[in-house]
């Protein structure tokens, strides 16, 4: 039924060897089908030309991480068969408005090309591209087996757009919308799933604004038998998500709406009953506003959960010490700072498997809160999960020596992002700078991955960066560092760096271009409000013809300083829809 | 709490002010400039590294949370008063943020100069020219600057000067803190030589 095309054979090949050939062609690409990785994928295509060709014939799945690296052409020409495409767009600090609009990273070109090369395209994956409605309806009308639709911090579109992929996509399986910049014009689009429409199983509409209507929500959830992910909007309310929990029973990830609405001891009990039913219930979320009274009703699901989602609850610290004890399994938490470190604490007791840690602040504009976490609650969860692997924390006091403890307990740190929200904070027992934290944090954890770092920092701990962390791919860097020095230690040191960003340092042009010889090997780098200057920037852009070195112009300062610079590797030169703000050099 | 030279030839960076003094001046939002001395704000000044004060103002880009739980955050409304009892005080505390950041602000350039990285603050999170002026004080860890209300001083020679809609530079504090916020795009500090030197 899906033609996959195949290369003809060359004859010529066979005649000459003398000697066995390895695998047929066929075989060897069957084999090299099973590899899944991009990053597999990749070290399979440089083997030999043979195993490139098996490569580019059988791989259906590719992963671009800049879209700006490659062209539409230059994909469909080496690879005929993709049915799943994923794209990141924008620099990661667009996530914080450091990018203006207009800037680029739009889908519609690569559609056009996708529409003629892939009509069998099953799966589209895209993380900050501007995506409009327009877009969604050629998307739609464009791919017949079209089956996945993932859109996360995407913006241009509108719930029109969602309107014409619900009404054409007859194959549609995911429809995951998170985090987008979008024009809520009403919830109609749901209801545009024609009744013969079964074979959802993912949606997760969380961050729309508008209502639904719950009627064609509840239809559609009876309908869709292999339903394994409902996340709705805060607009569907406790005695609806009853009702829905009730319809699917076989769901593994359920984001609830508000958990606001009062309730009766008959509909609390109800409710305590639907959460019990779902017996492959694994992932929570949702819960907004949810607080000690409702909470309850989710303990029946409780003991199954690996991942729980309160960032959308303000929990107090014994709200959420009375919910953990029931949640022993949990392997991802994600919690407001609300429930500061008395909660911390209740997490590192009842929750001995955790992996993940992600605290988020409530107030994160409130200088003077005394409330939020402190480094004790994190030495806490560090004592009790000694699995910990992966954190995110915002507090607004920490310690060096604090932070070597943590790392002691968890020396198996995958990803380390510590926000200590006042810029250039010291240790503030012994005012001295955080390097220490962090040079504990990278001789240690030898497995780090991906690093942000925060606090009074010196030149020290960059240096300790770049010595240390062998590991390292991605790293973010704000307010912190004394001289060029400390950039350059990074860019002379940490060998397996993909991903840097930097922004509000006092590095210059030396800095920038001691990182020559590595760039290359790097997917971007993004520095702002640092100390370049056009002509630094000139410089790198001329020693290094195969990098795209991109300044975004603020209006009001000075025609010599480079405000926001990022500079990625690119097969295909200076792109061409760079707006007028944007000067490649 | 130690006190520092707050000169500039000190730390590594050219930009210092003082974290602690300001954040506390941040709520005390009715206090006049005359009240507080130039060397109050310079005390509490706890290291002499960089410190970047203009961050306490809720900026758009700072702390790194993304859009969606920041709004989320700053317009939760207040729960109805069954669910409310135990996060009350919270939900209070997020009113009153509400006020000062989340989408109402308008941020506009500041540049002293001498001094290459301008910063940035946020207007409509003030409450008038007294707090504009010691907030300007501490970003850029310079007592004394002038506006409108002090030329007469003339040992003063910080001069703050913004530029209108109509592209002019002038004065801060010629028209009334209203009608300045709608029309000020940028601000500058200048530094006039003192008479000795």
């Amino acid at each position: 039924m899906d033609p996959v095309r195949k290369r003809t054979k060359d004859l010529s090949k066979s005649v000459d060897s003398a000697h066995l050939a390895p695998f047929p062609d066929e075989v060897l690409e069957k084999v090299l089908s099973l590899v899944k990785s991009h990053k597999d994928r990749s070290s399979v295509s440089l083997v030999c030309k043979d195993w490139y060709n098996a490569d580019r014939w059988s791989r259906s799945k590719i992963f671009i991480g800049n879209c700006y690296s490659v062209s539409p052409e230059i994909v469909a020409r080496r690879f005929p068969n993709i049915r799943s495409v994923t794209l990141k767009g924008k620099p990661r600090f667009s996530d914080f408005n450091l990018v203006p609009q207009n800037w680029g990273a739009d889908i519609h070109s690569w559609l056009v090309v996708f529409a003629q090369v892939y009509p069998f395209l099953e799966e589209l994956r895209l993380k900050r591209m501007v995506v409009s409605d327009e877009s969604l309806e050629f998307l739609a009308n464009s791919f017949p087996g079209f089956k996945v639709l993932s859109l996360l911090s995407c913006d241009g579109f509108s719930t029109d757009g969602l309107k014409a992929i619900a009404t054409h996509c007859k194959n549609l399986t995911e429809l995951d919308i998170q985090e987008n910049g979008i024009d809520d014009l009403g919830g109609g689009w749901l209801s545009c799933f024609p009744e013969t429409f079964v074979s959802l199983e993912v949606l997760n509409f969380a961050s729309l604004n508008s209502d639904v209507t719950f009627d064609a929500l509840e239809r559609l959830v009876s309908r869709c038998k292999a339903l394994r992910v409902l996340k709705v909007n805060k607009h569907i309310s406790l005695e609806q998500i009853q009702k829905l929990l009730l319809r699917a029973p076989q769901l593994m990830e359920v984001g609830t709406g508000s958990f606001q609405q009062e309730l009766v001891p008959r509909q609390f009990a109800e409710l305590e009953t639907a959460f019990g039913s779902c017996k492959n219930l694994h992932t929570l979320s949702g819960l907004w506003e949810a607080s000690s009274v409702y909470l309850p009703v989710i303990y029946p699901a409780c003991a199954n959960l690996t991942y729980l989602n309160l960032s959308y609850a303000t929990l107090q610290s014994d709200e959420l010490s009375k919910l953990l004890p029931n949640c022993s399994n949990l392997r991802r938490l994600w919690v407001l700072d609300t429930v500061e470190d008395k909660g911390l604490e209740a997490v590192g007791s009842s929750c001995p498997l955790l992996e993940e840690l992600r605290v988020f602040p409530a107030d994160p504009f409130d200088q003077d809160m005394v409330h939020g976490v402190t480094e004790s609650g994190f030495v806490a969860v560090s004592s009790g999960c000694r699995k910990l692997h992966y954190v995110l924390y915002f507090c607004r006091q920490m310690t060096n020596a604090a932070v070597a403890t943590i790392v002691k307990n968890c020396p198996d740190f995958t990803h380390f992002r510590l926000c200590i929200m006042n810029p250039g904070q010291a240790d503030y027992l012994t005012n001295d700078p955080m390097d220490e934290a962090f040079g504990a944090v990278v001789k240690t954890c030898t497995k780090l991955q991906r690093l942000a770092v925060s606090g009074l920092l010196t030149d020290k701990t960059f240096e300790y960066i770049g010595k240390y962390a062998k590991n390292l791919e991605t790293l973010s860097v704000a307010f912190a560092g004394s001289s060029d020095r400390g950039m350059q230690s990074v860019m002379e040191g940490c060998p397996k760096l993909r991903k840097l960003e930097i922004r509000d340092c006092p590095f210059g042009n030396e800095a920038l271009l001691s990182g020559l010889d590595k760039y290359e090997s790097m997917r971007s780098l993004w520095m702002s409000a640092c100390n370049l200057t056009m002509n630094g920037c000139r410089q790198l852009a001329k020693n290094m013809p195969r990098l795209n070195v991109e300044v975004i112009k603020d209006e009001e300062s000075d025609d010599s300083e480079a405000d926001k610079v990022y500079v990625y590797r690119s097969v295909v030169g200076p792109r061409r829809d760079a707006p007028p703000f944007v000067l490649t050099l | 709490m130690t006190t520092t030279d707050s000169s500039p030839s000190s730390p590594p960076l050219s930009i210092t002010s003082s974290i602690d003094s300001s954040s506390h001046y941040q709520t005390n939002s009715s206090m006049e400039t005359s009240s507080l001395l130039p060397t109050h704000l310079t005390l509490g000044l706890s290291v002499s590294g960089p410190n970047f004060s203009q961050r306490q103002q809720g900026s758009a880009d700072w702390p790194p949370i993304k859009t969606l739980l920041r709004r989320a955050l700053a317009n939760n409304s207040p729960g109805s008063p069954s669910s409310s009892s135990s996060s009350s005080s919270c939900r209070q505390l997020r009113q009153t943020v509400d006020n000062t950041s989340g989408d109402n602000s308008l941020f506009v350039k500041v540049k002293m100069e001498g001094i290459k990285i301008g910063r940035k603050i946020d207007v409509l999170a003030l409450h008038g020219y007294p707090h504009l002026i010691t907030t300007l004080e501490n970003m850029f860890s310079t007592p004394n600057i002038l506006w409108e209300q002090y030329c007469h001083h003339k040992k003063y020679y910080n001069v703050l000067t913004y530029e209108d809609q109509d592209g002019d530079w002038m004065m801060v504090g010629d028209v009334p803190w209203e009608m300045f916020l709608t029309t000020v795009k940028r601000l500058k500090i200048t530094r006039t030589p003192s008479p000795s030197g």
